[in-house]
């Protein structure tokens, strides 16, 4: 029900996007200065939010976007869709529906009867809500004032028969990210710096729930990530990504006899972001994302390539 | 072993893109045109008065001909407008020469120019300079001499 209340949302929402594209043909941003879509839905890199505002709308506009992303690894893979609203370069909000296989999660049945299903889904939906509250990331560029922006993102997880799970490990199903972000074009370098600091209880992003039963870590904590990229030209960008993650689950898993069977680590990535035009961007990117449940995925490192299209009005 | 591939080569990365553009920036504070006033590397890599005016020429045959901007541009005296751009690009890029035009806020006063209308000119000159064969980076280095002036242009906020 609630799953399909959200598909509804980005039916909506996609549709908006058709209307958007038709109407506000005109929106007026700089090739690239809206980011692309993160895999959470707010504008940015692939892996975090950034403090540009998304859409092709600049100031005083209404734009749209919408978005497919896919990340694989050893063990694992991630489909992403959503889209966003941009209000006058100032207000964003965004929606991503992520669905991810878990098959290896299988292998949980072994350790206790947990019921897991075989290649169980775990489904996300993320609202996300940005303002921007000072700067100019691109024009400014007499001075060292970044753009800041603010943010949230709700998350609401659907595990599936690993429900049993997180249940063991008592995380919750739904939880809510504040961010804070400053984005800094150096124009003249060609340079662009992000960092972020996320308040966050998410385990994997929230794909593994929200806090842990104790002695794991239940408590929000705040976690840095951090973003460079180099502009090739005026429509290719590479750059890197480092996100902090808290490791929430590790001490749970440690207290079971299970080791680090749930330690979960930072998210890296190195990418490459092209728009050919105006109203579309593509993003590669090789993922690093650590360790995700090293006890059923014989303690692999998940690496791996990210392909990201958005199209933007 | 890809982690520890990885993590020194971000690590450096990110060191580098933190380090460069902050030391960058103090080494040329407090202004741009103080900058400007003692380095003429930036004017000499638009090939000087000669590739100004070149440039600025055709950047104002753009303008006027830009489906978004014609209408904006459709009064400007193009040979004044041509010799005042290059007297700006030229001032702002370290080039011996005196900008004799209006301040830009009492300039674009009374014109109603939004950030999407400062976004398309900006555009228009990218391809101008695109035409012009000069250097992307180059192109940022007078893109950056020039954006905070939209605080003076964009009149719509």
């Amino acid at each position: 029900m609630k799953h399909l209340k959200s598909v509804l949302t980005l039916a909506i929402a996609g549709v908006a996007t058709l209307v958007g594209g038709a109407a506000l043909a005109d929106t007026g941003k700089l090739l690239l200065t809206g980011g692309v879509s993160s895999i959470d839905g707010a504008a940015g890199g692939g892996l975090t939010p950034w403090a540009v505002i998304g859409t092709n709308a600049s100031a005083g506009e209404i734009g749209a976007s919408a978005f497919v992303s896919r990340a694989t690894s050893q063990d694992y893979s991630l489909n992403v869709m959503g889209a966003a609203l941009g209000y006058k370069d100032w207000l964003e909000v965004s929606l991503a529906r992520q669905d991810f296989d878990a098959s290896p999660a299988i292998a949980l049945n072994g350790i206790a009867p947990f019921g897991v299903q075989p290649g169980q889904k775990i489904k996300m939906d993320v609202l996300g809500l940005k303002f921007k509250v000072a700067g100019d990331a691109v024009l400014d560029s007499d001075s060292l004032m970044p753009q800041i922006a603010v943010g949230l993102e709700y998350k609401s997880v659907d595990p599936g028969s690993i429900s049993s799970v997180l249940k063991f490990l008592d995380a919750k199903t739904q939880g809510t990210d504040l961010y804070v972000s400053a984005t800094k074009l150096f124009l003249a370098q060609g340079i662009l710096l992000n960092g972020t600091l996320r308040y966050t209880r998410a385990n994997q992003n929230g794909l593994l729930g929200f806090g842990a039963g104790s002695p794991g870590k239940d408590q929000a904590s705040w976690v840095p990530e951090v973003s460079v990229a180099y502009l090739l030209s005026k429509n290719i960008a590479i750059g890197a990504e480092y996100r902090v993650k808290p490791n929430n689950l590790e001490d749970l898993g440690r207290a079971a006899g299970l080791g680090d069977a749930l330690a979960e680590d930072a998210w890296k990535d190195l990418f490459v972001a092209w728009a050919p035009n105006k109203n579309t961007s593509v993003t590669l990117a090789y993922v690093d994302l650590g360790r995700i449940v090293p006890g059923i995925t014989a303690n692999r490192q998940q690496t791996g390539y990210y392909l990201s299209a958005q199209f933007a009005f | 072993m890809t982690k520890n591939l990885l993590s020194p080569l971000l690590a450096s990365l990110l060191m580098v893109g933190v380090a460069a553009p902050v030391f960058a920036q103090s080494a040329t504070a407090p202004t741009a045109s103080m900058a400007t006033a003692q380095d003429a590397s930036l004017y000499m890599a638009l090939g000087e008065t000669a590739g100004l005016t070149k440039l600025t020429d055709d950047f104002v045959n753009r303008l006027k001909a830009d489906s978004r901007l014609s209408t904006a541009f459709k009064d400007a005296n193009p040979k004044n407008l041509k010799l005042m751009l290059m007297q700006q690009f030229c001032n702002v890029s370290g080039g011996p020469c005196k900008y004799e035009g209006g301040d830009m806020k009492s300039v674009h006063a009374d014109m109603d120019i939004t950030k999407t209308d400062f976004n398309a000119l900006v555009e228009v000159l990218q391809q101008s300079m695109d035409a012009n064969g000069i250097a992307f980076t180059t192109q940022n280095q007078l893109l950056a001499r020039l954006a905070p002036m939209h605080r003076d242009i964009i009149t719509i906020k």
